[in-house]
């Protein structure tokens, strides 16, 4: 045997080991833990038995084991611990104001700390649980031309089994149709075979087996490798299980979507209720085994609609692979498009790539690719976290300053503990220690501050945070964080305090803290420059979103009730939108499953003008089908040619476009101009452009079609009496559709939702510029009382001498004044390209004007001012003689 | 003198190993009968507490290549240990016969 070879733990940890144990067990333990060391050499990897030697070594580290010196020295250094607490605890208690101010900051800096962490690591933890998530990749089409780079996710129908079977590297290849309206993606009407009664269910999606497998959702009914290999089968979530089959096992069962009776769903599986934390977030999954959803379908190049993923080998190089994919897929739709002699051919040689994106990474880095899922961004959570550290310091500063200005009080205490022989050393260990401890405070009473304000937190935020107590991660966390906070905030002060000379101490010679120091200052200025920063952003935030809620957007949104789910009206919709027409609070009546709200149904199409399709570039525009009304129904401004004609047919193939498709087509005289997708179209109107995406965007192009169906039906009502009126169309509704119970909305509140994620952006640094403003006044307060407090003397003679009270007021206003006016000097230009550059974001913005810096400098001195003078008036009213008695 | 459970558990441990009682071993004994695995520190932490009780005396033994040359300290029962022992299981039997409808199967030893 190699005893080299057998005995090699890590030296680091034998060095420990022998730096702790005393001689009388060290022979023994140490043969010992060899021993365990090579037994498990022989049955598993050297990390793991590194990793056990580790362990073991540290569970030695026990009383028997130690050498004496640590015992000794521990028991007399303890004491003098003791000694530095009780210190510490009877200085808290002397000055409680002080101490108030001092941990209460802290706390507030450090519940903010962990409320942020924790939903720091709620965003980090997207897409992380599916088995071998490092080899899930989504394909991600690019078009690379120089000046306009487009991302998306929609790929052709067969490209998942092409890529699977060319390449090796792919071990499996899946598909998903996520997109709302896409046949029954989306929402549905649901019932059980057999049942009348149906209930409206969203969270609909089309999936492959493959991929169903390769995202390994966890099983409670069924088999995961098969669930969905059948036709017709689908899969559907614990909860929704529970509601159509309490109490029984669903495989097998069968469920009627949308009243289609001649097509019954059957259920494959059951698997265990999404978690909020992934994209692929479904309650209904419907298998894509054998669906064709037109003749030709699956073998067509024409159409993309199946988000692509892949599980890719361990050792694939994912750039190599990325380029393999491309040339392979342009060498088979190139062709393709000069078949058809589509000028674009050469384009898609030329600027065609493929990006493999890791699951991983879909919902922090999906920025500028475009898809249906909700995300969120990487920046945001950068922005979020760093705020809260900026917090976080600012409640360190109120320590900090604090600590250096109330220095002359513990200056004699300082002195004794020298001149009794304690060493520098020995009292930095004991200022630290007193920071540690009232960190250690303000970390217990932070963890609870944020414990009672979680839910608030959820509610601004959008999120379902819990306080993570039962792991085992969080009480270390926290008592690191302690010793950190502890450290930062005690470091300077005790350098500072304990470098004061002991004979110039005693002597009285030390008065510190009379004026503001330097650093004192800069600290000052620094938490009011990151409050201003905070101040204009929230401002600029409100704007931003006053601006969008407020603008016009082009159409009509206010008095427009919704009527969802009314495509299983089927032919009966006209009969019942002419009922409802009959009411008289009703003004108005059309139908469309397209909606100007982000996520209604959307179409792109590419057209030409006529004639021209093997000449010109084809041009993206949505083409929506709309009913006849729907221009004067959701108040839209016609403003050349005309509406559809109710009365006739001949709309058959009109087009209404807006002034953007116009423009992008070339079109001067629009009215009466022929245009080609799959089909030639006359454009009879030109509406006024109107926002149909979120403002981020630029409008697109749009093309309106006439065409009887849909599954909403926006009502325009009068405004008097919005109960009765909803009554009266539930009352239609119900007579028409007795099993499905009405759903609507109010088109303005659906609007609404559509910036929800600026509203919370909005709330979130609102309520971080208020914890901001209130740790650094909390700090200025104390602050200020502090001066006025060592002034005193000097404040009573001059009244005594005659000075007014206002005089005495400005002497001790001005210099705070004056750090509040650097600070102002410093945020102003910083917040001004801070959000300069969020607003760049959005097409349509409002403008920085110096109102906003205005208002928020009057804001800040304002609330400065108030925090000063509270102290700085009781001393300018203040009886001389009380301030002079003790002399 | 009082006994916690994980000494008894580590003294009836040793005493049944006989000559051949020594740190590495009793920790495989114990993993073996109770299915948890106790750390090496804590193991330690009892032998040497059972030593200063009186119930275990040790003596030094013979080095292996294993051990990187170090040599192996032998734990023994000593006749206190034993006496310890047969107090705890008396209380214990004491009590069970107490409880009604149970079995306490000694017959089967």
């Amino acid at each position: 045997m190699n005893s080299k070879k057998t005995t090699e733990p890590p030296k680091w940890a034998d060095r420990i080991l022998k730096a702790f144990c005393n001689e009388q067990v060290i022979e023994t333990l140490q043969g010992d833990l060899y021993e365990l060391y090579n037994f498990r050499r022989k049955l598993g990897s050297k990390l793991s038995a590194d990793v056990g030697f580790v362990f073991d070594m540290l569970s030695v580290i026990r009383p028997f084991a130690l050498k004496k010196f640590f015992i000794s020295k521990n028991s007399s250094s303890m004491s003098m611990y003791k000694n530095y607490l009780k210190v510490s605890w009877r200085n808290l208690l002397r000055h409680r104001m002080y101490s108030t101010i001092k941990i209460g900051g802290l706390s507030i800096g450090i519940a903010v700390c962990i409320l942020i962490s924790l939903f720091v690591i709620d965003e980090l933890g997207h897409d992380k649980d599916f088995p071998n998530v490092d080899q899930l990749y989504r394909l991600v089409n690019v078009w690379d031309q120089p000046g306009q780079v487009e991302k998306w996710e929609s790929c052709q129908p067969m490209i998942a089994d092409m890529m699977k079977s060319e390449f090796p590297e792919i071990e499996n290849a899946g598909r998903l149709i996520p997109y709302s309206g896409w046949s029954f993606a989306g929402s549905n009407q649901v019932r059980r075979a057999g049942r009348l009664q149906n209930a409206y269910e969203e969270g609909f999606a089309y999936m492959d087996q493959e991929l169903f497998e390769m995202l390994g959702f966890t099983m409670i009914y069924g088999n995961r490798s098969t669930a969905l290999s059948e036709p017709n089968s689908m899969v559907i979530s614990e909860a929704k299980a529970e509601k159509y089959f309490p109490g029984e096992n669903p495989v097998g069962k069968m469920i009627i979507l949308d009243e289609q009776e001649d097509r019954p769903w059957t259920i494959g599986g059951v698997m265990e209720n999404p978690a909020s934390n992934n994209h692929i977030e479904f309650d209904f999954l419907l298998t894509l085994t054998s669906e064709e959803f037109w003749k030709g379908e699956q073998t067509s190049f024409c159409c993309s609609n199946y988000a692509t993923y892949f599980k890719v080998d361990k050792e694939a190089d994912i750039h190599a692979l990325e380029k393999k994919l491309a040339e392979l897929y342009v060498s088979s739709y190139v062709p393709y498009l000069q078949e058809r002699g589509d000028v674009e051919a050469d384009d898609v040689g030329k600027y065609w790539a493929f990006l493999l994106q890791p699951i991983q990474d879909i919902y922090l880095r999906s920025e500028r690719i475009h898809d249906s899922f909700q995300h969120s961004d990487i920046k945001k959570v950068w922005m979020f976290g760093s705020i809260a550290i900026f917090i976080l310091l600012l409640a360190c500063i109120n320590f900090i300053n604090l600590s250096t200005a109330k220095s002359a009080n513990r200056a004699k205490e300082v002195g004794l503990r020298k001149v009794v022989g304690s060493f520098k050393s020995d009292l930095i260990k004991q200022f630290l220690t007193e920071s540690t401890f009232i960190s250690l405070v303000a970390v217990i009473l932070g963890v609870l501050l944020a414990w009672i304000f979680v839910p608030f937190f959820n509610t601004i935020s959008g999120k379902v945070l819990i306080m993570p107590f039962g792991t085992w991660w969080f009480f270390p966390s926290c008592l690191l964080l302690a010793l950190i906070v502890g450290l930062i905030a005690g470091v300077y002060p005790s350098f500072y305090l304990s470098a004061f000379r002991p004979i110039e101490v005693l002597k009285g010679k030390l008065s510190l803290g009379t004026k503001t120091s330097r650093l004192r200052g800069g600290m000052v200025v620094f938490q009011f420059t990151c409050s201003v920063i905070l101040i204009v952003g929230s401002m600029v935030v409100y704007r931003q979103m006053s601006f969008i809620l407020n603008k016009d957007v082009g159409f009509s949104k206010e008095q427009v009730v919704l009527i969802e789910g009314a495509n299983t009206l089927e032919k009966r919709l006209e009969l019942f939108q002419d009922r409802l027409l009959k009411d008289p609070h009703v003004l108005n009546v059309t139908a469309s499953s397209y909606l100007p709200i982000t996520g209604s149904k959307r179409d792109l199409n590419t057209f030409w003008k006529e004639g021209k399709k093997k000449v010109d570039k084809g041009i993206g525009a949505q083409i929506w089908r709309v009913d006849d009304d729907y221009i004067n129904t959701l108040g839209m401004e016609l403003i050349a040619g005309r509406d559809f004609d109710k009365t006739s047919n001949r709309d058959s193939a009109s087009l209404i476009i807006n002034e953007t498709f116009a423009r992008e087509l070339g079109l001067d005289s629009p009215i009466g101009a022929r245009i080609v997708n799959w089909q030639s179209w006359t454009v009879i109107g030109v509406v006024k452009d109107f926002h149909f995406e979120s403002m981020r965007g630029e409008i697109g192009g749009l093309g309106l079609a006439s065409g009887r169906f849909g599954s909403v039906v926006p009502v325009k009502i009068k405004t008097e009496d919005m109960k009765a009126t909803l009554a009266s169309i539930t009352a239609v509704w119900d007579e028409f559709m007795p099993n499905q119970p009405i759903r609507y909305s109010f088109m303005d509140e659906v609007f609404k939702n559509m910036y929800e994620d600026v509203l919370r952006t909005r709330n979130v640094f609102f309520v971080f510029a208020v914890l901001a403003i209130i740790v650094a006044c909390l700090g200025l307060f104390a602050l200020s009382s502090f001066m006025v407090e060592q002034r005193i003397k000097e404040i009573s003679i001059r009244k005594v001498l005659g000075a007014s009270a206002s005089l005495i007021f400005t002497l001790l206003t001005s210099d705070f004044l004056k750090l509040i006016g650097i600070s102002l000097i410093l945020a102003i230009p910083a917040s001004y390209f801070l959000m300069e550059s969020w607003l760049e974001d959005f097409e349509y913005r409002t403008n920085l004007d110096w109102m906003i810096f205005c208002g928020a400098g009057c804001v800040i001195v304002v609330i400065a001012l108030l925090t000063i003078s509270f102290e700085s008036l009781k001393a300018a009213f203040i009886n001389p003689s009380v301030g002079l008695r003790s002399e | 003198m009082k006994i916690g459970s994980f000494e008894e558990l580590v003294l009836l441990a040793v005493g049944s190993l006989g000559d051949e009682a020594y740190g590495v071993s009793v920790k495989e004994l114990l993993k073996e009968k109770t299915g948890k695995n106790p750390s090496i520190g804590a193991l330690h932490s009892a032998l040497y507490r059972l030593e200063d009780k009186g119930f275990l005396e040790s003596y030094e033994g013979g080095a292996t290549t294993e051990r990187g040359g170090r040599r192996k300290k032998y734990y023994q029962i000593t006749s206190e240990g034993k006496e310890a022992i047969k107090e705890v299981n008396k209380l214990r039997i004491e009590f069970s016969k107490n409880i009604k409808g149970l079995n306490l199967g000694l017959d089967e030893f």
